[in-house]
């Protein structure tokens, strides 16, 4: 897997887990069941996601927080050759590269980054 | 919506070797077929939410959990390892029982939250580590879940 795709991986885990301890039903169960500062939690993943993004390469960096800040999720998965972000086929060159998350594409419907799954 | 659903008998070790709780997440993922890059990153996820707070709940039982992009519905996994591992829980006892979760950050069915509030709820059943402890077979630990209702 291409590093800096790994990376962004990473960040939208993250930031997944962090969308997901800003809403009640999570936070209060993490508080509840795992006796876990929801407040606290969610300080340390802002300053995880800061962190891991500014060893983002420039570029991609740039799409990322544009992505980021316009769509939600940068990332996407492909399913069966469809990017689960916008639901559109990607070029089928793509998925039957044997490296193909060695690569870092870029979807040309939505521009977000690609993860291939399957 | 049961627990056992979730289960697959290919994912659930009664005999884990692992020693300390980073071996014990390893072998857990390794439980979910995934590659190993996939692997790997949902492993430092876990140790991630394992950063934040220990997700052993007390009464011998841990249930590590993390959404994560790697996997694109579901998973569960269970394991036992009748020795303890020392996995920071809540009573600062060993650990004995891990259910661990994993979920994509998107789900259309949106389970990852029922089935990890299930398995807490199970957990916390009087009875369940000392018959967790008890199960001589996957199918045994299958059967539990039905018993309780889960």
């Amino acid at each position: 897997m291409h590093p800096q795709l790994e990376l962004l991986l990473e960040i939208q885990d993250l930031q997944a887990q962090r969308r997901a301890l800003a809403q009640d039903p999570l936070a209060e169960m993490e508080e509840e069941v795992f006796e876990l500062s929801p407040a606290q939690a969610l300080r340390v993943l802002d300053e995880k996601i800061e962190e891991l993004a500014d060893r983002l390469d420039g570029s991609i960096s740039a799409r990322w927080r544009e992505v980021s800040s316009s769509l939600g999720r940068a990332v996407a998965p492909v399913l069966n050759g469809v990017c689960y972000g916008c639901f559109v086929a990607v070029p089928t060159a793509w998925s039957s590269e044997s490296d193909r998350n060695e690569r870092i594409h870029v979807c040309d419907q939505c521009g977000r980054f690609l993860y291939y799954l399957d | 919506m049961q627990l056992r659903d979730f289960f697959s008998l290919d994912a659930i070790k009664l005999d884990l070797a692992a020693e300390t709780k980073d071996e014990a997440l390893k072998e857990l993922v390794g439980l979910l077929g995934l590659d190993d890059k996939s692997q790997g990153i949902l492993f430092k996820m876990l140790k991630r939410r394992e950063n934040l707070g220990s997700t052993g709940i007390g009464r011998r039982i841990a249930i590590p959990h993390c959404r994560s992009l790697v996997v694109n519905r579901l998973r569960v996994a269970f394991g036992r390892k009748p020795g303890g591992i020392d996995f920071d829980a809540i009573d600062r006892k060993s650990v004995q029982h891990i259910f661990l979760i994993v979920a994509p950050p998107l789900e259309v069915s949106n389970q990852y939250l029922p089935v990890l509030g299930r398995i807490a709820q199970f957990g916390k059943e009087p009875d369940v580590p000392e018959r967790l402890s008890e199960i001589e077979s996957p199918e045994q630990f299958l059967a539990l879940l039905e018993e309780k209702g889960v």
